[in-house]
């Protein structure tokens, strides 16, 4: 045991760039986030969007309206102290929807990008990993889903799903998660699948691998942490991605069934009042922008806290 | 945006009021423009317009055309024997264009004298064989026009046209003759009002047979195709515009002045409204959107053109359904709706609250007098009615859905509706938002339960909203409407030669249709919304008989003022 | 290598086959079909169009009738005006690949200047800058910036047009001057570029930074080369990899167009065609756009393994 542990502080104290045991490099993690400070007003901003947002399925309190009330003597109304962000062409007051808005977004967008790891990561590294011919079968499904007539199959998810109540397929936010993660999902396991392939090249793997170490081992031990870096960047960045892709399929007449409004649905269906009430789409604009910056703020503070050569 | 684009069949070729015809033998005013270019002043300003219309053409051929969009731009290409126009008391006449004046009837049989020396762009005559075998050409199966029914049973009714469609004869049994080269003889299977304003129609329009069967499809292309309208096609680039320049050989007054006529497609309204506002354009349609923003602007208000066009839309309720078949419910769901404030809120008061189906600027009309009281908005009496079905505060009622095409406008419509029918009625409705192939199949499948949807006339005449989609079994029919006392007023109709009672056997039969809410709960008329370029002049709008852009009848009348 | 890239093209071959097939099935399968409409035609007309269309054969003879002409290079006819579909694509594609190419060239340049700019200065004042400036210009979806850019610039100042493309739409007119309006680009790439450029920007920086502190970097500082020829020479290669990774899907989706950019501009492309054609159930126009949008993908994708292997020399692709 002590000769291990002397071999662990003078690997740490050359500043060799051995990776260390897990725990060490997620508790070493948090450590370093917690000292970014940008990232960790971005953590702070989301939280409390979170919060704000979720309040609304309880209380009025925050909203002060409910999303749902058309009121029509206020119609397109500016900002004021009755409505904080105005009305949109309804009479609903658009803060309450905003705020509802950032809660559907939010689940829609980190839905998206769970299904979207989980798929690339998968295909990503066995494709790395099996050998040749699964490569080029793994690449060439994924050269299918970039092709793949995501359009129609909306139309028909939508199509066969509407109106029958089925429990989870026919909820129209897992429809749109679905939706979009089946094209999303190759970015990333194309990323996964390059930085794998060039760290397989790599010494320190080499070494691995003359040790004995199985290519199971190699992959999580070695080679993943080392892949994150980029991954986390895609991660959080593409869940703004997500919530934009769910405003083009708004505009394009796909996404969410009304009176549920996303953000991106608010955009959407307010681009047409544009120039008679820009703040219809200024502020579930500006929300959207937020919780964009949030995320990449976050997800560079976790880049940076989570390579292994910046410690 | 989308049944604009998929379902609008052109109502604007066809006659207003044909049945009180002003035969304008003789007494009619010549088809002038109102404005005449101004002489003299500065230099003559360069004759060039650009419009736009929401939707690209599918075809340049009259024949296989079905949308609005081609028609637009045919009219401007071809002229049939007739042509609808306005006189100078703004109201609609057919009147003679390539025919030298009006039919001779002698029974089944008219008989139709050319004017003389009329030519087509290419100089070659224009006989009275060309339309021989350009209306031979719209029954053929081969070419499977989609208007084609309009030479058909019901309408024209030209002799042998159906049968030549659907297989059960040839070309030569269809009754249309070239007797010589300036007369042409017609056989119809009984003798028809409303001949004149159907030879007006696109799918009568002239098309020559040599160039047609030379080129095939390709006869349209601006290299090859040749036209007797005012204009002719110059370039086509696909999805983005078409350019018409004079045809030389235009044979009728007046002479086109604008040099360069350019349709640009614009399927986004908004879009188009921008690039008016930055000088693009100059004319285009504006969505009711908009409205508020031309309203606020004294420059662009001055430019605005809003006339009333010939479609109504409803509440379309499917009477198979197991609530909606009771009367009771369906005269509660439309007494929930406050029609004034629907046109107000989602359409910015650009459209007439209606209670009634047979439109504004038809014979026949009877606006909101008799129905409003019935069937109009009182929300003591919409929960009564409700309350009469056996759903007091709507206990036990079941969860509709609103079908609706998924675009901003129309969802909006929506869930007013839903919040209405919420609060007066105390009902949950769900809002199914689709795209406009999936709501198109839905209705006419019959699977809908709320539909807002409506109808837009082909031609100005009672009998083209009513017959066919109330009768039991009609081909428009997809609410399932089965009413004996409405079939019985409606083929008392369809057979009778007095005009006048005619007419009020429709009117009988609408008051039956809306007082019953036998299908449908009208909600309001539409209207045309354009703006226009103060330097363009000769345009004289008129909703029921312009195709997509402002005074599109007569594009020859149009011209570019001296500044 | 060669034999690398031909085997890549081969295995086109089963992915195109996927791709018709599972289009097909989709596309027959979604409600609506190209005639249906409010105001129904008669039955007679709908069976007299179907036939003129082979549109009433069995759907397995459709199909393989389709794969028979597939194969002879005929894409079919758009049932609008009859048009054939490969010259509706290629025209359609000349106007979305320029706008595409000027995107593409302006992210790139961009993105990766900011993201080496901010990954030099990391963690300083600029660095922060440059990734605020990336991520703020991409924070809007790309239709509610290209509306507030149409209405600021265009309606309000004046200053650019925003109808329709500033290139030759036809090929005919690329030489004549007349057919282009820089007026009218700029709008447009603009609105197309940001989001592609900012994700560009993050991913050089991210992984710049990594590259940067690798121990051969160090080595080569050590050795007393200047920063620059360090950078230069060792580092930038090796910081490309991931940032080829995205920029082929990236160069993919700019070429096959932004449906939302070309219906707000009004520009006649490619991607406003395919999703007209979805919305219009236009069978051989969906049919030939996707197979075309597929191939495109696909080369890109090649394009970008290739310059895996050319950039870094420890990929090998004869395992």
């Amino acid at each position: 045991m002590q000769e291990l542990e002397l071999g662990a502080e003078i690997v740490e104290e050359a500043g060799w760039d051995l990776p260390t045991r897990e725990r060490g490099l997620w508790s070493d993690a948090f450590r370093a986030l917690r000292r970014n400070r940008l990232a960790l007003a971005a953590l702070v901003i989301l939280l409390v969007l979170a919060a704000l947002a979720i309040s609304t399925d309880f209380t009025h309190l925050i909203s002060r309206y409910s999303p749902y009330d058309q009121v029509y003597a206020h119609v397109q109304e500016g900002p004021s102290w009755a409505h904080f962000f105005g009305t949109d062409n309804l009479g609903r007051d658009n803060w309450a929807r905003v705020l509802t808005g950032i809660e559907i977004s939010l689940q829609i967008g980190i839905g998206t990008q769970i299904i979207v790891l989980f798929l690339g990561l998968l295909v990503g590294v066995t494709a790395a990993l099996g050998g040749r011919t699964s490569d080029n079968i793994l690449m060439r499904i994924t050269d299918i889903t970039y092709a793949f007539p995501d359009l129609l199959f909306i139309i028909l998810l939508r199509s066969v799903l509407y109106g029958r109540d089925w429990p989870v397929l026919g909820e129209p936010r897992l429809q749109v998660m679905l939706a979009i993660a089946m094209v999303n999902w190759v970015t990333i396991a194309r990323l996964v699948r390059g930085q794998m392939l060039s760290l397989a090249e790599r010494d320190y793997v080499m070494a691995a691998r003359t040790l004995g170490a199985s290519n199971w081992r190699i992959a999580t031990q070695h080679m993943l942490p080392n892949t994150l870096g980029p991954v986390i960047v895609a991660f959080a960045f593409g869940i703004p991605v997500a919530i934009f892709a769910e405003a083009a399929l708004g505009f394009l007449g796909l996404g969410l069934p009304p009176p549920t409004a996303s953000l991106g649905r608010l955009v959407s269906d307010g681009y047409v009042y544009i120039q008679v009430n820009p703040w219809i789409v200024a502020f579930p604009a500006g929300a959207i922008a937020l919780l964009m910056l949030s995320f990449t703020f976050l997800g560079d503070g976790l880049r940076d806290a989570l390579d292994p050569r910046q410690r | 945006m989308g049944e604009k684009k998929l379902g609008f069949l052109v109502l604007t070729a066809l006659t207003a009021i044909l049945t009180f015809a002003v035969v304008a033998c003789g007494g009619g005013e010549k088809k002038t423009s109102v404005e005449t270019p101004s002489a003299g002043g500065a230099a003559p300003p360069e004759q060039q317009v650009l419009v736009a219309q929401s939707a690209e053409p599918e075809f340049f051929d009259p024949h296989r055309s079905n949308f609005e969009q081609d028609i637009a731009v045919e009219r401007a290409l071809f002229r049939g024997l007739y042509q609808l126009e306005l006189d100078s008391n703004d109201n609609v006449v057919a009147m003679p264009a390539m025919a030298a004046g009006e039919p001779q009837v002698s029974g089944n049989v008219y008989t139709i004298k050319l004017k003389d020396g009329l030519t087509w762009s290419d100089g070659k005559p224009l006989t009275a064989g060309d339309f021989e075998y350009s209306l031979k050409r719209e029954c053929s199966p081969d070419v499977a026009g989609p208007y084609q029914y309009v030479l058909g049973a019901g309408m024209l009714d030209l002799a042998g046209c159906d049968a030549y469609f659907n297989g059960e004869g040839t070309a030569d049994d269809v009754g249309v003759k070239a007797i010589d080269d300036t007369t042409l003889e017609m056989t119809l299977k009984a003798p028809k009002p409303t001949f004149t304003t159907i030879m007006s129609l696109w799918a009568t329009f002239p098309v020559r047979q040599d160039i047609v069967e030379k080129f095939g499809d390709k006869w349209t292309d601006p290299a090859n195709i040749v036209v007797n309208g005012p204009y002719t096609l110059t370039e086509f680039v696909a999805k983005d515009h078409v350019t018409l320049a004079p045809n030389p050989n235009w044979a009728l007054e007046p002479k086109p002045l604008i040099q360069k006529l350019t349709v640009k497609f614009i399927d986004d309204q908004e879009v188009a409204f921008r690039a008016f506002q930055t000088g693009e354009l100059d004319m285009t349609n504006i969505p009711a959107t908009e409205i508020p923003t031309i309203q606020n602007d004294p420059n662009l208000k001055s430019q605005y053109l809003q006339i009333g066009s010939l479609r109504i839309w409803s509440i379309e309720m499917q009477l198979n359904n197991e609530v909606l078949k009771n009367e009771k419910v369906r005269l509660a769901l439309s007494r929930a709706i406050d029609r004034e404030s629907l046109v107000k809120v989602v359409y910015n008061d650009a459209y007439l609250p209606a209670t009634y189906w047979l439109v504004k600027g038809i014979p026949g009309f009877q606006g909101n007098g008799p129905f409003e009281n019935i069937i109009g908005f009182d929300e003591a009496a919409a929960k009564q009615a409700l309350a009469d079905a056996g759903y007091p505060n709507g206990q036990g009622f079941p969860k509709l859905t609103i079908t609706v095409t998924d675009n901003p406008v129309r969802k909006a419509e929506g869930e007013f509706l839903q919040q209405a029918w919420k609060q007066i009625l105390n009902i949950d409705t769900e809002i199914q938002a689709v795209d406009a192939k999936t709501r198109s199949s839905t209705f006419n499948s019959r699977e809908f339960e709320l539909f807002p949807g409506g109808w837009q006339n082909d031609y100005p005449d009672p009998e083209n909203s009513l017959i066919g989609l109330f009768d039991t079994g009609g081909g428009n029919n997809k609410y399932d409407c089965s009413d004996a006392d409405i079939d019985a007023k409606l083929s008392a109709a369809g057979a009778e030669t007095d005009n006048t009672k005619r007419i009020q056997d429709l009117k009988d039969a609408e008051t039956l249709i809306v007082t019953r809410l036998c299908g449908a709960a009208p909600i309001w008329q539409g209207a045309f919304l354009y703006l226009v370029d103060p330097k363009v002049g000769g345009v004289r709008a008129n909703g029921a008989i312009d195709a997509s852009m402002p005074g599109n009848w007569c594009p020859e009348c149009w011209f570019i003022k001296a500044q | 290598m060669t034999s690398y890239i031909i085997r890549r093209i081969l295995q086109l071959i089963p992915v195109l086959w996927a791709v018709a097939t599972i289009t097909f099935i989709l596309m027959h399968m979604v409600p609506g079909g190209p005639f249906t409409q409010d105001k129904a035609l008669p039955a007679n007309i709908v069976a007299a169009l179907n036939r003129r269309y082979n549109l009433d054969e069995p759907l397995w003879k459709q199909y393989l009738l389709y794969l028979w002409n597939l194969l002879h290079g005929d894409l079919g006819l758009s049932f609008r005006g009859d048009r054939d579909v490969s010259q509706l694509i290629r025209d359609g594609f000349f106007v979305t690949a320029q706008l595409g190419v000027l995107a593409f060239i302006v992210a790139a340049v961009v993105g990766l200047g900011l993201g080496i700019f901010s990954a030099l200065n990391q963690n300083g004042v600029l660095d922060y800058v440059g990734v605020f400036f990336a991520t703020v210009g991409a924070a809007l979806p790309n239709f509610v910036m290209a509306s507030f850019l149409i209405i600021i610039f265009a309606v309000k100042l004046g200053w650019f047009q925003v109808l329709g493309w500033g290139g030759p739409i036809q090929f005919s007119q690329a030489l004549d001057p007349s057919a282009w309006e820089w007026k009218k680009m700029v709008l447009p790439v603009i609105a197309v570029s940001t989001l592609p450029a900012a994700y560009i920007a993050r991913v050089t920086r991210a992984s710049m930074l990594e590259v940067l502190n690798q121990d051969y970097m160090r080595t080569a500082r050590a050795k007393g080369l200047a920063n620059l020829t360090v950078i230069g020479r060792h580092g930038l290669k090796n910081a490309l990899i991931p940032v080829l990774t995205v920029m082929g899907p990236i160069a993919a989706v700019l070429v096959t167009g932004s449906f939302i950019i070309e219906t707000v501009f009004a520009i006649p492309g490619v991607g406003r065609a395919f999703v007209d054609a979805v919305a219009r159930r236009d069978y051989a126009m969906i049919m030939g756009s996707t197979l075309f949008y597929a191939v495109i993908v696909a080369v890109a994708n090649l394009v970008v393994d290739v310059l895996y292997a050319a950039v870094d020399p420890r990929i090998r692709y004869g395992r």
